[in-house]
């Protein structure tokens, strides 16, 4: 959505930087959701009272005494809306929101790690960064899916994973881990930087791009899971040409051109042509 | 007689197309002013040229057997792109214009031999007949000196003026003799040929004085004898060299095998080392390669022309429909058409002036229904008249859930702004169920706590434009009765009046009938009207009343068990006071009834 960002009195209730800000979806109000550099993550949302002018209030706070957000995401339909944070100590907490008009009304639906087993538990992961990105939704389709992969010292939590909520027994699955075979597991472990789930308006299959150290992997991502609940993963590409680390990457409405940067502060465009080879296509970077 | 339509059709379509582009005059067209041999007021863009270059090749069927002087009509309407970068007739011609005004003996300049010889190779008739009007030999007072001189170059704006033309019929002015087919223009042609070949070996030349007009009149008739090196010497680049062969080499050339492998000829004899884009257009298009043609149209004319182009491109050509057409994997199951089209609405989309114009290029082809989907979410909502245009493109196009959307978050936001009414009038427009329940909730509680009428006052309206439409009020509808029930409550109790007592009841009995009051109002209400229940004067409601009651208090219990059931923020022991003081209604009315 875009919209001029109203100057938000962030001083008076906090003291640091922010280091993300998130509009929430335009069906719950106009609202943002901030996370601090201090790891706290609050809501702020433009409203008017009866008779009194715009302006914008804090909704609510996420207090978490043990670990610093890293990054947030909204999903979910203009019924429903979720909101997945990723922790330092490697958690993930998916909150709902009760009731659509007030965005003071959030609980907590589930809590799990970034691991394809829910056994395993890693109680003194460190993470530095974490990239969430919900499929984006088309109408109102009920599915509920986002990839989300961590940079942290714990490899099993870092490879990206596609989480899915299972309506049936009302809990998150992982129905797919974007990794080759033989580096599943303990050994697909790269730090991940960045991941986007790109729109779907007509394939057979899903795209997702992971960026890693090695550069942007391409992945296709089966839409119809096997026998066990795994949707097929297909490493279609390795892109590289940014210098250091790749910070972000957004895709085009049309889920085409993949658009992404870094720390080498170029932004750089891929597509694939005809034959299905990815490429760069257009470099941009700063004049000065 | 359905590929005839197809065809008109596509030629209608090529035509729009092309007069969108502009209207271009022929710059080798006729001036009034006599020393004026060019017009340059309108400069013609290669965007022009090359749609109407495709429209030649594609779509204009009817003129195929004459395709040749299409062409050369073609480069006369735009020599002067090529300008831009390298000589061409055009631009000798432009030289010579502005040189002329200061030739006092005009037959004595090269220059005015060489542009003679360069624009009839391209044949430009009209402009070589104004030139050689232009001849010294004709002015009154040398007639008599120069007679044979101005005989022979008479003679040979005759000739030029008569060349015979393959094609039905000539722009009004324009030079030439139009012949439909191909036996009469053969006659017609030797017959030309033949005076023109007289005039060479005529035993006039001797007596010309003047040197240079009679070299340039032979070189002139050599030209229209189709001499190569003449042809070669006069023209600039390879689409001039191919159009000169076309008028006095091989005027029947058809078929794109032999235009191609006459234009490869041409390139060899005059290569160019930055070829224009309409040149690669131009070899593209004559190669039969589509994906050249589409390749040169996105380099140098960008989405627009390729999206447009393709619907000529496809025309009758199966080859090209295939490919163009086929539903590719690696494109993620869209075609080369479908993908073009996308781009091409993504252009349009990336600005507010033209997102709505996008709409047409993506409900053309399936996949671009999903993208319009995302384009309309992303549009602002909270100016009436945006909000107004996307929802009518819904409306259009039959995107029910989006428009949906759209107006839940229009409601959204207007209940956010203090704008209540609006809020509550997009939200139901919406038939959004839930958001407008939980705004029932917020309303009830309002309602419940205070109906003293001066904070009642701001809710009064809303409640009443509540009222008015039961359909899509979602459960709101009830609350201009609860209202009123409310006030002859306050009455009852404040002046214990058993007729407002009385009301009250009536009021409470037509709210628990009622199926729009939500089930979680019914035991706030009950509880609300505890003070009835137990009237003291003596039962106010009768045993059926009562028993009504009871069903729906049962009714709740049952509602209760199910995990969705919202409980009332009542104290813990409103039910059973309700129950309670049921039972003792039931009792005392049961007793008066006997």
């Amino acid at each position: 959505m875009e919209k001029t960002v109203a100057t938000l009195e962030t001083g008076t209730v906090h003291e640091g930087s922010i280091v993300k800000v998130l509009w929430v979806p335009p069906e719950y109000g106009d609202a943002v959701a901030c996370v601090l550099d201090d790891g706290t993550l609050s809501l702020w949302e433009e409203v008017a009272g009866d008779g009194q002018s715009l302006q914008w209030k804090i909704c609510t706070k996420f207090l978490n005494k043990n670990a610093r957000v890293l990054d947030i995401q909204f999903g979910g339909s203009s019924t429903c809306l979720k909101l997945v944070a990723a922790y330092s100590d490697g958690y993930v907490k998916v909150y709902e929101l009760h009731n659509p008009l007030d965005l003071n009304t959030w609980q907590l639906q589930a809590e799990f790690q970034n691991v394809i087993d829910s056994v395993s538990k890693f109680a003194k992961a460190s993470c530095l960064s974490a990239s969430i990105s919900w499929i984006p939704q088309k109408g109102e389709s009920q599915q509920l899916s986002f990839v989300l992969g961590f940079n942290s010292d714990v490899p099993q939590l870092n490879s990206s994973k596609v989480w899915e909520f299972d309506q049936l027994h009302q809990r998150w699955l992982t129905v797919a881990e974007l990794a080759l075979p033989e580096n599943s597991g303990e050994n697909s472990g790269d730090p991940v930087h960045a991941v986007a789930w790109a729109p779907n308006i007509c394939r057979p299959y899903e795209i997702i791009s992971v960026a890693t150290q090695m550069g942007i992997a391409i992945w296709h991502v089966g839409l119809n899971p096997d026998v066990d609940g795994h949707l097929s993963v297909e490493k279609i590409a390795l892109l590289s040409g940014h210098q250091g680390e790749v910070w972000q990457m957004e895709w085009d409405m049309s889920g085409m051109t993949l658009a992404t940067t870094g720390s080498d502060g170029v932004v750089r465009l891929w597509q694939s042509n005809l034959n299905g080879v990815w490429h760069e296509q257009a470099v941009l970077e700063p004049t000065s | 007689m359905l590929e005839m339509t197809r065809w008109e059709y596509v030629m209608e379509y090529s035509k729009e197309i092309n007069s969108l582009l502009g209207t271009t005059k022929s710059m080798a067209s006729i001036v009034e002013d006599p020393r004026r041999i060019l017009t340059v007021d309108e400069e013609p863009t290669s965007l022009k040229a090359a749609w109407e270059l495709l429209e030649i090749f594609y779509a204009d069927k009817q003129s195929q057997t004459w395709l040749p002087e299409r062409l050369v009509d073609w480069l006369a309407d735009y020599d002067n792109l090529f300008s831009e970068t390298q000589h061409t007739v055009y631009s000798k011609l432009l030289d010579l214009q502005h040189h002329i005004l200061h030739l006092q003996v005009i037959e004595d300049d090269p220059k005015y031999w060489d542009c003679l010889s360069s624009a009839l190779s391209l044949g430009w008739l009209d402009i070589v007949v104004k030139l050689l009007r232009l001849h010294g030999s004709y002015e009154l007072d040398q007639i008599g000196k120069r007679e044979t001189e101005n005989g022979l170059v008479e003679a040979v704006v005759v000739l030029v003026s008569k060349m015979p033309r393959l094609r039905p019929e000539l722009q009004a002015g324009r030079l030439g003799e139009c012949y439909r087919n191909k036996s009469d223009f053969v006659k017609g042609w030797e017959t030309w040929r033949a005076r023109v070949t007289k005039l060479e070996c005529s035993s006039f030349w001797v007596d010309c004085g003047h040197q240079k007009t009679r070299e340039g009149l032979r070189k002139i008739l050599q030209i229209m004898l189709g001499n190569t090196e003449h042809l070669s010497a006069t023209t600039y680049n390879w689409v001039e060299l191919y159009i000169s062969h076309f008028l006095y080499i091989r005027p029947f050339t058809v078929g794109l095998e032999s235009l191609y492998g006459l234009a490869q000829k041409c390139i060899q004899l005059k290569p160019v080392s930055h070829p224009h884009s309409l040149m690669g257009l131009m070899v593209g298009i004559l190669g039969e390669n589509t994906e050249v043609v589409l390749a040169e149209c996105s380099r140098a004319f960008g989405p627009w022309m390729v999206t447009h182009a393709i619907e000529l491109l496809t025309a009758g050509n199966d080859q090209s429909e295939i490919l163009l057409h086929e539903v590719r994997q690696n494109l993620g199951g869209v075609s080369i058409e479908e993908l073009h089209r996308l781009v091409y609405a993504q252009v349009l989309a990336s600005h507010q002036l033209t997102w709505q114009i996008a709409p047409v290029y993506l409900t053309s082809c399936k996949p671009g229904i999903g993208m319009l989907e995302i384009l309309l979410y992303r549009q602002p909502v909270h100016f009436k008249q945006g909000l107004l245009k996307s929802l009518e493109i819904c409306r259009l196009y039959e995107l029910d859930d989006v428009s949906s959307n759209i107006m839940k978050i229009a409601g959204i936001h207007h209940w956010k702004h203090g704008r209540k009414g609006s809020g509550i009038f997009w939200l139901q427009q919406a038939q959004d169920e839930i958001r407008l329940n939980k705004i029932a909730q917020q309303l009830f509680d309002f309602v419940g706590k205070s109906i003293s009428e001066e904070s009642f006052k701001q809710w009064e309206g809303l409640i009443e434009l509540l009222g008015s439409d039961t359909r899509t009020a979602g459960g709101l509808e009830f609350l201009h009765k609860y209202r009123d029930f409310k006030r002859s409550l306050q009455q009852a109790v404040d002046g214990k009046a058993s007729d407002a007592a009385r009301q009250a009841v009536e009021s409470l009995i037509m709210l628990m009938k009622n199926s729009s009051t939500p089930q979680r109002f019914w035991l706030p209400l009950l509880y609300d009207s505890l003070k009835l229940l137990t009237w003291r004067e003596g039962p106010l409601l009768d045993v059926a009343q009562t028993n009504l009651l009871l069903n729906k208090l049962q009714e709740l219990s049952i509602a209760r068990m199910r995990p969705d059931y919202v409980e009332a923020d009542l104290p813990t022991q409103a039910l059973s006071s309700v129950r309670l003081a049921l039972a003792t209604n039931l009792g005392r009315a049961i007793l008066e009834e006997q």
